[in-house]
């Protein structure tokens, strides 16, 4: 039997046992390059117990089985990178032990066997950033995304709030028809989640046992680098005198008796204003900047 | 002060342990919400070389709202307007919980790699931007050097 025979006859029965579950490309000489499937954990019909997957992607070589296929895992749901880093290493020992035979089927099963065995999220939550301990309640939604419910909750809420707020705003012939929707926090598709389940969530469990801010010697060194630029900066006029600038504005709406030599907002103001205030203090400028943010924030 | 949210304290330590090339942000002695950022201009940008002071913000409700950041140093650029606010949209409407701190700072690097001249804050800057693009790309280069560079 040929090569491409063999490859032939492998792809075949993938195809029959899989079905819809794989995906095969051929190159413009009819011979199959890559083959790509989505693994789930086996979790028998109960889609919604399936918490985490990947992609597995196999690329044949013209030499394809005699020497060994490339392969990638994309798009991992609920893994994080050790849990990735470990399936490839088992893929390479499954690949070496199989040269000369099909061996895609095998690498199918053994990512499958893996899910099974963790099927438990090993990411963090996008939201706390914390993990997922035994007894969180948590959500998966639609497009394999992880949330703490008390995490995904808080979302939720603050979204809709905002949406009813904009809808307010809005003429009675512009406001949605649909209502609210709700949006998965990391990739934006509509999630459905029933808003009362998650708002009696417990907060996740490692965020209450998680540790305090320290303030440590590399952090003050770190703070005295920005410092010194700061200053560095601020003597070659570089830094933003918020001040100075509003006044600007202020001085040509109103510059009838005040014919000073104010360039104003030009494009020609590239020369560094002259500094008029004494220097501050890196705690008075904070405090000055958070007043600006104050004054800003409803932009 | 409020204590500090368990995620406020795990974002600072990895922003100091794994820190992002060409950014760094390192949390104020007394407020612990209030990060001094400098973040390195892009390399073939017209901001390359420089280093930018920013300042950032956490609001009490972060991060269920958008940190609040602004320029310190000056900077010549089409959606950075004269006070130094930014102009971009995770910022704003598109904010997410799942954005972080230096996801926050990778946007604000890459807005200045690719300035939008179509969605301006600095309208003098952006008119320029668009009639002349190689005047307004000197005036952001001599910028950078006069203001955003370090000893």
């Amino acid at each position: 039997m040929s090569q491409q025979e063999r490859v032939q006859e492998e792809l075949e029965a993938l195809e029959a046992i899989l079905m819809d579950d794989i995906s095969i490309t051929y190159n413009a000489k009819g011979c199959a390059e890559l083959v790509k499937s989505v693994i789930f954990p086996s979790t028998a019909n109960e889609v919604d117990k399936q918490y985490v997957c990947v992609t597995l992607e196999v690329e044949l070589p013209q030499d394809y089985p005699d020497c060994k296929p490339v392969t990638r895992l994309k798009s991992p749901r609920g893994l994080d990178e050790s849990t990735v880093d470990h399936l490839y290493k088992e893929i390479a020992n499954k690949c070496e032990e199989y040269i000369g035979h099909a061996v895609i089927y095998e690498l199918i099963e053994l990512i499958r066997q893996n899910l099974t065995e963790s099927n438990l999220p090993t990411c963090q939550c996008a939201v706390c950033l914390y993990g997922f301990s035994e007894g969180d309640s948590f959500t998966k939604t639609q497009c394999f995304h992880y949330f703490h419910n008390y995490c995904l909750a808080k979302h939720v809420t603050v979204n809709e709030k905002n949406f009813l707020e904009e809808q307010d705003k809005l003429p009675a012939w512009k406001r949605s028809t649909v209502g609210f929707q709700a949006t998965c926090p990391v990739c934006r598709e509509p999630i459905s989640c029933d808003g009362t389940k998650l708002k009696t969530s417990l907060p996740p469990k490692e965020l209450q046992d998680a540790q305090k801010f320290e303030v440590t010697q590399e952090l003050k060194m770190l703070q005295q680098k920005m410092q010194q630029l700061f200053n560095y900066q601020k003597s070659k006029g570089g830094i933003i005198d918020i001040e100075a600038e509003e006044n600007k504005l202020l001085l040509i709406t109103n510059s009838e008796d005040n014919n000073s030599e104010d360039p104003g907002p030009s494009l020609s103001s590239s020369n560094p204003p002259v500094e008029q205030q004494p220097l501050h203090n890196g705690l008075q400028n904070r405090n000055h900047n958070q007043r600006h943010y104050s004054k800003y924030s409803n932009r | 002060m409020a204590v500090l949210p368990r995620r406020i304290i795990k974002e600072t330590q990895r922003l100091m342990q794994e820190p992002v090339p060409g950014i760094s942000a390192v949390p104020d002695d007394s407020n612990a919400r209030y990060f001094h950022v400098i973040v390195t201009g892009p390399e073939d940008s017209p901001f390359e070389g420089g280093l930018f002071k920013l300042e950032l913000f956490l609001p009490e409700d972060y991060p269920m709202s958008a940190p609040k950041v602004r320029f310190i140093t000056k900077i010549y650029h089409p959606n950075i307007d004269r006070l130094g606010r930014i102009c971009l949209d995770i910022l704003k409407d598109k904010w997410s919980p799942a954005l972080q701190i230096r996801t926050v700072l990778l946007s604000i690097q890459a807005l200045l790699s690719a300035p939008n001249p179509d969605d301006p804050l600095a309208n003098d800057v952006a008119e320029l931007w668009k009639v002349n693009e190689i005047e307004a790309i000197r005036n952001a280069k001599e910028w950078t050097r006069r203001y955003a560079m370090d000893n």
